[in-house]
């Protein structure tokens, strides 16, 4: 009796450890589908080496990179500048092309770089402060407009000009976020948004009392389509129409801090950092991920089910269909379909560029990366991309 | 414990297994055939992001946002957020005479000045006693002490001085505006801020690695009030009366959702301004309402004066508020009639700690007062930064870093008491309820909020990982 029960326990183990592989094999087949030929391909390809992209690789090597990105731009060459270059600080906090010159906002001075030099401004030079944390450039006058951690500064004809909540209607001397439209140049503060009109020298400032905020901080500000779109931390964002001069709100539906319900319902969060209109499109950053609106529809990223870097977005700006996205973990760049992030290895000055396609990825290395991965700032133009980081300010060359 | 998706399937199952085991009732075929269905569910053990060994922010299970109905797409604040940043291999500067901390408070021009000037004083008395022990390697230390209540903004322009002043980390503040204001210039120039006074429960929730709060939120607050309210006494109809502020409108929205929650919605919410006196509109307006108890959120001056006129008016409802009631002005302004109004309390101020007695008769000594829940909670985090200081030296990202670390400041014991930091550094440590009788407030442990069964589903959709 004893026996023959064995043999049964033996039987039925045999049983459950062949159910129990099926089983397992099933459930590696649905976390891992089975790759086509082709993506098997390109996984060869991208660990091959191909696309280094260091200064001394050609660039007909990177048509390969540019192949795997799609339409996405990929930036190499990468060339880095720290105070041992000429920068009045490590910390770069915004940076802004004007031409041939470029404009970065340091911790201590506002530098431009020109003929392949390093110039510094200060406050001994007319700068409200020395922290400038967002800058833009007037189309209209070529007027350079700084926004610093103590006061707006005009730069004009070589002549510092600086607005303060004491010597003009300014919201509050800390300005998070300074952007240029028409006549008009919008600033972002903690004490609410607000625009200086050029023509008539008059401030007009919108804060919970005048417009649809919750509160009145405010940090970062943009405009395009004639509208202008407020990040309102706590508040999402608040567009405001040039035309009708009236406001509307847009926020995260489902009305907690500790979640997103649905990720396309609307913004994915309140807690706003930036705004950039481009293409039809606005781009909204939080520290909570990233969203799109297309001005019907939403779509919400995050670092789970998207190439970005990481949900903790101090800035954005998009360029044409591109969005470029500075992380606190890297910067990204995307469509909104193909992502290509870059990231600079710990110990080295290597890092890779990570081409993401829906659930393909694929790593190129980079030699010389970014010089950090907390990048502050960002902008683009021409073949062109400047990064501010947290350590020093870098410069990409689009890949052909 | 909350548990989504397969997750109270599998543990049935388990369960089931463990028990039949135990009485000896299972035969070997059957565990044998289990085997596979072990092995098979085992994957799903490691949903691990979504799943969670405890809510965010001490929330009950039966508060949960839609838990009732739905998963969430996403579930933040479970992990600190870190900080990627440049810094920590900044050398300290060696000429130092001094080592700063700033101070951001109410000092002039505020309603809450009497609160700052308490905050001040528990700062003060930590700086004191670090410098009689001999400062920082030797260096004393200094306040660097700034008023947050200045023009519109002010605690930005103030935080960016304190980074001209080049100070290690600062304290502060209690006014919500103003603490939020401060911590988006914090953020910026990376300077911590040891929060001891804001209740705010949106202030950690921002996300800022350079944020850290000692002082439990009003969310706590909320929840015990809820569970006071509504299981133990039974109450059906509240009313709201609060302030017309920030402090009013966020420190009572956990406790009207969860009131919602539980299943009686708030039937009236009035709201007053701040330096007000007389409320018979927004009382009238709530007696014609009938309610069976009043929830009053305010400063302790409007909050006994609204009390008083509550009584005038022959209403004799309960009455129950927030924790800035708990203070010698609110009992001095409502006399009797005080007695049997419940609140919360971040702390236990008559405990029998050693710690906590010893700095009650200190404080007494150098500024001949009490100290209230202000100057309680900025001593222990001007003692947190002081260590933190003491740990690490005088670089502000590694001060950031050792106290966010959550392990050498986690279960810090301070005058309060326990520092549980949730993943925003926010402390969760459970509140008390304070209770006038005879006179004078009585605290004791806050129970917590039991789950109801009846109106708790689990969830049936939403997103699985």
């Amino acid at each position: 009796m004893k026996t023959s029960i064995n043999k049964r326990s033996l039987r039925y183990t045999v049983l459950a450890v062949v159910l129990a592989g099926i089983v397992l094999a099933g459930l590696i087949l649905l976390k891992n589908p089975v790759q086509s030929e082709k993506n098997k391909m390109s996984d060869n390809i991208s660990v091959s080496g191909n696309y280094q992209n260091s200064s001394d690789v050609d660039l007909p090597n990177s048509s390969g990179v540019i192949k795997e990105a799609k339409a996405m731009p990929v930036y190499g060459h990468w060339r880095n500048f720290t105070k041992k270059d000429g920068l009045p600080s490590d910390k770069a906090y915004t940076v802004r092309i004007d031409g041939d010159r470029v404009l970065v906002g340091t911790h201590d001075g506002l530098a431009v770089y020109e003929n392949e030099e390093w110039r510094t401004y200060t406050t001994e030079d007319g700068l409200a402060h020395n922290g400038v944390v967002s800058i833009d450039v007037s189309e209209l006058t070529g007027d350079v407009w700084i926004g610093t951690l103590g006061g707006l500064s005009r730069w004009s004809s070589g002549k510092f000009t600086t607005f303060t909540q004491f010597n003009s209607g300014m919201p509050n001397d800390l300005v998070y976020c300074v952007f240029c439209d028409g006549k008009d140049v919008w600033v972002a503060t903690g004490g609410g948004a607000g625009h200086y009109d050029t023509h008539t020298s008059q401030w007009e400032i919108f804060t919970e009392q005048n417009a649809p905020m919750h509160e009145p901080w405010t940090y970062g500000v943009s405009s395009g389509g004639g509208k202008v779109f407020i990040a309102a931390w706590g508040g999402g964002v608040i567009e405001y129409d040039n035309n009708t001069k009236r406001f509307r709100d847009y926020t995260d539906p489902d009305g907690f801090m500790e979640i997103d319900l649905q990720p396309d319902d609307g913004l994915i969060h309140d807690i706003t950092t930036a705004t950039s209109y481009s293409d039809s499109i606005l781009w909204v950053s939080t520290y909570f991920g990233m969203s799109r609106y297309d001005g019907k529809n939403w779509k919400g990223y995050f670092n789970t089910d998207s190439g970005l870097a990481s949900n903790f977005i101090n800035f954005l700006r998009a360029e044409g269909r591109v969005v470029f996205v500075c992380s606190d973990n890297g910067l990204s760049s995307t469509d909104g379909t193909t992502w290509v992030t870059y990231k600079k290895d710990d110990n080295s000055e290597n890092g890779k560029a990570i081409i993401t396609n829906g659930n393909e990825k694929k790593e190129i290395p980079l030699s010389p990366s970014i010089s950090h991965n907390f990048i502050i700032g960002v902008d683009a133009k021409d073949d062109l991309l400047w990064v501010a980081t947290s350590k020093g300010v870098s410069r990409g060359e689009m890949l052909r | 414990m909350i548990y989504y998706g397969l997750l109270p399937q599998k543990e049935s199952a388990v369960e089931r297994c463990s028990d039949n085991l135990k009485s000896g009732y299972m035969k070997p075929r059957v565990i044998i055939l289990l085997i596979p269905v072990l092995i098979s569910i085992l994957p799903f053990s490691g949903l691990s992001g979504q799943e969670k060994s405890a809510n965010y922010g001490n929330i009950p299970d039966e508060l949960v946002a839609y838990d009732k109905y739905m998963k969430a797409y996403k579930y933040h604040f479970l992990e600190p957020t870190q900080f990627y940043g440049a810094g920590r291999e900044k050398l300290p500067p060696t000429d130092l005479k001094e080592v700063r901390i700033g101070f951001l408070g109410p000092m002039e021009g505020s309603v809450i000045q009497p609160l700052g000037k308490q905050m001040l004083q528990g700062s003060m008395l930590a700086i004191e006693e670090a410098n009689k022990k001999g400062g920082y390697k030797g260096i004393l230390f200094k306040l660097m002490i700034h008023n947050d209540a200045g023009l519109w903004g002010a605690a930005a322009n103030e935080v960016v001085k304190m980074d001209d002043e080049k100070v290690w980390a600062f304290l502060g503040t209690i006014d919500d505006n103003n603490s939020h204001i401060a911590i988006r210039a914090t953020l910026k120039l990376e300077i911590l801020n040891m929060n001891t006074g804001d209740p705010d429960p949106t202030f950690t929730e921002t996300a800022i690695p350079w944020v850290v709060r000692n002082i439990p939120d009003d969310r706590q607050s909320g929840y015990v009030l809820v569970a006071r309210i509504f299981k133990r006494d039974k109450h059906r109809r509240v009313a709201v009366i609060r302030a017309n502020n920030r402090y009013g409108r966020v420190g009572i929205l956990h406790f009207n959702r969860s009131a919602t929650r539980v299943g009686y919605p708030i039937i009236i919410e009035e709201r007053f301004n701040d330096g007000e006196t007389d409320f018979t509109a927004q009382l009238e307006r709530i007696q014609k309402t009938s309610p069976d108890a009043i929830a009053l959120w305010g400063n302790a001056k409007e909050s006994a004066l609204i009390l008083k006129q509550i009584r005038d008016l022959g209403m004799k409802q309960p009455v129950y508020g927030s924790d800035r009631m708990v203070s010698q002005e609110f009992l001095s302004l409502a006399g009797s009639l005080a007695e049997g109004v419940v609140t919360t309390c971040q702390y236990n101020p008559d405990s029998d700690d050693p710690k906590l007695k010893a700095f009650k008769a200190n404080y007494l000594k150098r500024f001949g007062m009490e100290p209230d829940v202000f100057a309680a909670h900025a001593y222990d985090g001007m003692n947190m930064l002081i260590e933190a200081i003491q740990k690490v030296g005088l670089n502000r990202v590694l001060i950031r870093d050792v106290l966010t670390d959550m392990k050498t400041f986690q279960g810090y014991q301070g005058v309060t008491g326990k520092v549980i930091f949730d993943a925003t550094w926010n402390n969760i440590r459970p509140v008390f309820i304070a209770e006038v009788t005879n006179g004078k407030f009585k605290f004791s442990p806050a129970p917590p909020l039991e789950k109801s069964e009846q109106i708790y589903k689990k969830p049936i959709s939403g997103y699985s990982y």
